[in-house]
């Protein structure tokens, strides 16, 4: 964990939650600090997308409570659209809006949440296309761009709103191989900037360059909670070492 | 009887069209406005978390879609003079008109076929999309007007205005309240002249090329709109 920090940007708090009888989330707990990167990874079904889903309102949650910058997420008063506009959040499937340019798609938020004039909000978005590298790019629509490109964009629109934290859910699992690096890329930037990061991946590699810690899960609990040193190398679960195993040696 | 009259339709031709043709006309695209407006208002109630927002929806959905329309049109002329008497404290039915009593009938009872074509639309955007809407600190509201309902209507244009198309059929129902649509306008100069084949036979053909010029129109827009995702 990185030094001299302050309070944890986004703390789990015993959290579980239900589908019906079917317990997907069981008595989670964990802390994301300010400026550090934390990877969740698990077999499929275990509940890290769930996990990262809750910590924005986007899942709701029965038990247990998600402090985001010092507010409640499942607090009967919270104003969630307004928590949410502070976290970025990047989706499997991109999920950029079809029917709007790139451009669009990186002013709307910005103009219509933050209330930003268009041309603050065009400038802003200009500039973050050039930091993903897609510049050239802003007038065309989504489905015209590759899934790496799309991706690009979908952080960049996620930055738009200048989060104090960022999620991702498997950024990178929908993406053609040859594709995945160009996202990695920004995301290792981001976390070299030091932006505060939890990242469902499955990608090790990226764990191994810039994250501080990993979360491991599995049916629904945080088996391993380490930092990454600890995580790669120290003996631990036997579920997290056959979990390893399976994707470092395929 | 003697042949096919060809000199009462076209003597007839102004009148038929200039009041028949635009009071259908604008019954059919008022009504398609204001029934996808309240459609699309009714397909968000339906698809609301709040039961009972739902199955109000639901139940007036159902209701309008199991009356024969012919019904509604009769019971909306009659009974709606007596609402707006109730509503403006007067002691007399409150006529309306034909027009207007038409127009609130088809607003109301289309607006049930395309809150279903709505809902289908909205249902078809994936979830994800909400989601992200969501994620960038959007409200309910915003992320409905501004990424499903765009989204959604295209996605359902075809269908919308096929439902149209039907639509415009259907105005030619206020025959029954002695409203003069195109068909009550062509069937006022037949029982008057007596020519009711000719003005039958004509105004079949001028309903068929319409309907079916604009079902070509809908197939080729159709091939053209549909968003690649």
């Amino acid at each position: 964990m990185p030094e001299n920090l302050p309070g944890p940007m986004i703390s789990i708090r015993g959290v579980s939650k239900w589908y019906g009888t079917f317990e997907v989330l069981a008595d989670c707990s964990t802390a994301v600090a300010k400026g550090e990167v934390v990877v969740v990874c698990g077999p499929s079904g275990s509940g890290k997308s769930t996990l990262i889903k809750c910590v924005n309102g986007l899942e709701p949650f029965q038990k247990g409570e998600i402090v985001v910058d010092g507010i409640s997420v499942g607090g009967e008063k919270t104003d969630l659209p307004k928590l949410r506009a502070r976290v970025g959040m990047v989706f499997q499937h991109f999920e950029l809006f079809p029917h709007m340019t790139v451009m669009e798609n990186l002013t709307l938020a910005q103009v219509k949440v933050l209330g930003r004039s268009k041309d603050e909000a065009v400038d802003k978005g200009t500039k973050l296309l050039e930091r993903v590298g897609l510049a050239a790019h802003r007038d065309k629509f989504p489905a015209q761009l590759s899934g790496g490109q799309q991706q690009r964009v979908a952080i960049a629109r996620a930055l738009s709103m200048d989060p104090v934290a960022m999620l991702f859910d498997e950024p990178t699992s929908a993406l053609d191989p040859e594709m995945i690096n160009e996202v990695l890329d920004v995301m290792v930037q981001l976390a070299k900037d030091g932006m505060t990061m939890m990242v469902v991946t499955h990608e090790m590699g990226f764990a191994r360059k810039v994250a501080h810690r990993v979360i491991f899960m599995d049916k629904g609990q945080i088996v391993e909670d380490l930092p990454k040193e600890d995580f790669f190398g120290k003996p631990r679960s036997e579920r997290a070492q056959l979990f390893l195993s399976k994707i470092l040696h395929h | 009887m003697g042949g096919f009259d060809w000199e009462v339709i076209e003597t007839s031709l102004p009148y038929l069209f200039k009041v028949g043709m635009v009071f259908t006309v604008t019954l059919t695209v008022l009504s398609m406005a204001g029934g996808i407006f309240f459609g699309t208002v009714l397909a968000m109630m339906r698809l609301s978390r709040f039961r009972t927002l739902a199955a109000l929806a639901g139940g007036y959905v159902n209701l309008m879609r199991s009356i024969p329309l012919v019904l509604v049109i009769f019971w909306f002329f009659f009974l709606v003079p007596y609402i707006g008497a109730w509503i403006l404290h007067e002691d007399r039915p409150h006529p309306l008109g034909p027009f207007y009593s038409a127009l609130i009938t088809f607003t109301m009872f289309e607006a049930a076929y395309y809150c279903e074509i709505m809902r289908a639309g909205i249902q078809s955007i994936p979830r994800g999309q909400v989601w992200s809407g969501y994620a960038l600190g959007l409200d309910y509201w915003q992320t409905m007007g501004h990424i499903v309902l765009p989204q959604a209507f295209r996605n359902m244009l075809p269908v919308l205005l096929t439902q149209t198309i039907i639509l415009f059929q259907d105005t030619s129902l206020v025959y029954v309240i002695s409203a003069t649509d195109f068909l009550g306008a062509a069937s006022k100069v037949a029982n008057r002249d007596y020519r009711l084949v000719e003005m039958y036979s004509f105004v079949a053909v001028v309903y068929f090329v319409i309907s079916f010029g604009l079902s070509t129109l809908v197939r080729r827009l159709q091939a053209r709109i549909a968003v690649v995702r």
